[in-house]
């Protein structure tokens, strides 16, 4: 195992590379524009392709080709720039190309602030393209290691659903400096949990099973089976055509092929969630200030657990049955994570939010409003940031 | 089916889905016609369509392998695409004048800018006919559509002292022509011309839309009337567009692909470029 002290953008290169990534291709935005910077550098060390495209549109497009041409690619941006790959984003849905887009969240809307971590995308990134039908898989690392290791199975997972797959992380995680263990051996890649698929050849003439089995390689083209790919609705040859019937079909695989699959995706760590009274959840930085906050909690005897979500779509719906008050952690002013949870949680379970934006929230704060829900007291909100939802 | 249609077309794909009359079917012929001339058999290209009638409409007629972008995203595609397969391999695209010359055009001149291995074949029906109809930017001045029904009155880019060609050598295609597709053999030697290019080729060929441009502009759908206008403005020896080989500079500058693959070659070594 070699052991480094870098960055979580760092980490991600190194993990697309392990993984097989041989093509990059990008535009230049803050805080995601040290991977460019390190693809840049180390792509050629492998014999792979650093592209610097016109924008955001190209970039991701680009990565499409070469991943239509049996390339494993990726591409990084941040919001104003993930904003961007809605089209192409959906192409790659829709026509089951492998492609791994990672998004470093600052602070929004729009430009917002450039240097400081924000989640204003988490449901950006469920719903980035349009024309809905579709399910998609997003993992939320919360450390430098975890960027490494959820970037290798961003890679893994597109593979095997043929699907563009998102690494949400926020300008914490890409930006931060930790230890960070890179795999030598084997045995060490077990030890890190990482694993490879190789990009498979589709031998056609039928590219579009209207089934929701994964593992069923994407349309390759050059190699003259006569694939056909598209962003139109497909036949199982790949034609388009306007028929609802193969509409139907081609929608039903792209959500259910997710869906059915999803003990695959499927990923959370859970603190003290069996006879909490009160669950704290989160996603990516925060939930490192939530697990202290959780552990405190503890020690002062409060009834206090934790969930944080690895994979955030799809949703994780099954992780919420437990009748109590539950508490979002989140680095927005308006609340995107508790939407879900409210939606998730039993009935007579309380639902409140706790925001912070551009910077975490302390212990002290998280369990100043832990104790004011556990006693029922009304929570001192200062503008939108606490409240009962 | 006739022998080029049997030999390069989808049997499920033929005669298409163009409108009777289309003058989109001569354009898509001039390139099986260059390519049978050439001796490409259907492994040799990949081919790519854009968006409207054109891109509709030839999407998954090839035979061999084929692939479709979003509005002028195509190029994109095609340059991603390009990295992944052996050089050898052709990259035929047909986009129309809106896809390329507007939505596109960015993504088109980078392409030209880094001389990518393609030959776009820009299928031009003077507007936006798959949508209905409206003004595009090669929409001849005055042409009344369902968008400028008073008239076409912005500048374009193929009138007034303007011509996206010039734009397209200026941004460093190598290989430029434009046709009609009335001009019997031209095209098909341009064609071929541009396919035997390695680097960025671009050939427009201009065609009659006889069921929007037709109806709004001319104000008939009668093939006959349609294609008379045609020839009138733009056939030999008319005076609405240059036509002909714009500018020849095949093999005049590096290939993008061969160059990024010596440039990662050379930096892998540790070598500056
Ligand atoms: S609308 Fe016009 S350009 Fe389109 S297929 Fe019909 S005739 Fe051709």
């Amino acid at each position: 195992m070699k052991r480094t002290f870098d960055t979580g953008n760092a980490a991600i290169t190194e993990a697309a590379i392990w993984a097989g990534c041989r093509l990059f291709a990008g535009y230049p935005i803050t805080p995601a524009t040290e991977i460019a910077e390190n693809m840049s550098r180390l792509l050629p060390q492998v014999g792979g392709y650093y592209l610097q495209a016109e924008d955001e549109t190209a970039s991701f497009h680009i990565c499409n080709g070469a991943a239509m041409g049996g390339m494993k690619a990726m591409t990084a941006t941040s919001g104003p720039g993930f904003i961007l790959y809605a089209d192409p984003f959906g192409w790659a849905v829709s026509s089951e190309i492998p492609v791994v887009v990672v998004n470093s969240q600052r602070v929004g809307p729009v430009s917002g602030i450039t240097g400081a971590p924000g989640q204003g995308e988490f449901y950006l990134s469920r719903y980035l393209t349009h024309g809905g039908n579709y399910e998609t898989i997003v993992l939320a690392p919360a450390s430098v290691q975890e960027a490494y290791r959820l970037t290798v199975r961003a890679f893994y997972l597109a593979e095997r659903f043929r699907t563009p797959v998102t690494v949400l992380a926020d300008q914490m995680v890409t930006d931060g400096w930790e230890t960070l263990l890179l795999p030598e051996t084997a045995e060490d890649e077990r030890e890190l949990g990482l694993e490879r698929v190789e990009r498979a050849v589709h031998p056609g003439p039928d590219f579009y099973p209207s089934t929701d089995a994964i593992d069923i390689p994407p349309v390759v083209l050059g190699h003259n089976t006569g694939g056909a790919c598209s962003d139109w609705t497909p036949t199982e040859r790949g034609h388009d055509t306007e028929e609802v019937e193969w509409q139907h079909r081609h929608a039903w695989r792209l959500i259910h092929k997710i869906r059915s699959n999803r003990a695959l995706i499927d990923e959370a760590e859970e603190w003290f969630v069996d006879d909490a009274e009160m669950i704290l959840v989160s996603y990516g930085t925060p939930s490192r200030v939530v697990k202290s906050a959780v552990l405190a909690a503890r020690e002062r005897g409060l009834k206090v657990g934790g969930i944080r979500l690895v994979s955030l779509w799809p949703f994780q719906d099954h992780l919420f049955t437990r009748t109590a008050a539950y508490l979002t952690v989140e680095l927005n002013w308006d609340g995107q994570l508790v939407r879900e949870v409210q939606r998730a949680a039993p009935d007579g379970s309380r639902t409140h939010f706790f925001g912070k934006c551009g910077e975490l929230p302390s212990v002290a704060e998280l369990l100043e409003t832990v104790g004011k829900i556990l006693r029922n007291e009304p929570l001192a909100r200062s503008g939108w940031e606490r409240e009962a939802w | 089916m006739d022998r080029l249609a049997e030999k390069y077309f989808r049997p499920e794909k033929y005669p298409g889905t163009a409108c009777r009359g289309c003058g989109l079917r001569l354009a898509h012929r001039k390139v099986l016609e260059a390519a049978d001339e050439l001796g490409l058999e259907t492994e040799d290209v990949v081919w790519g369509t854009g968006i409207g009638c054109s891109g509709r409409q030839t999407f998954a007629t090839w035979k061999g392998d084929t692939f479709a972008g979003t509005h002028g995203q195509v190029y994109c595609l095609a340059t991603g695409l390009r990295l992944a397969l052996p050089p050898e391999k052709r990259i035929i695209i047909t986009a129309g004048d809106g896809d390329a010359f507007t939505i596109g055009f960015n993504h088109l001149l980078n392409a030209a800018r880094r001389n990518v291995d393609m030959t776009v074949i820009i299928c031009d029906n003077l507007g936006y006919q798959s949508t209905g109809g409206q003004y595009g930017l090669t929409t001849p001045g005055g042409a009344r559509t369902d968008s400028s029904p008073y008239g076409m009155w912005e500048p374009n880019w193929t009138e007034d002292g303007f011509d996206v060609l010039r734009i397209l050598k200026e941004a460093g295609a190598t290989f430029l022509a434009r046709h009609t597709v009335l001009d019997g053999q031209a095209p098909v030697e341009s064609i071929q011309k541009a396919l035997l290019n390695r680097g960025f080729s671009l050939v427009q060929l201009v065609y009659p839309c006889v069921t929007h441009f037709g109806v709004h502009s001319l104000g008939t759908r009668n093939l006959a009337e349609v294609y008379d206008w045609f020839r009138k403005r733009y056939g030999a020896g008319a005076d609405g567009l240059a036509t002909g080989i714009i500018h020849d500079a095949s093999g005049s500058r590096p290939e993008f692909g061969a160059r990024l693959r010596s440039y990662t070659e050379r930096a892998g070594k540790g070598d500056a470029a």
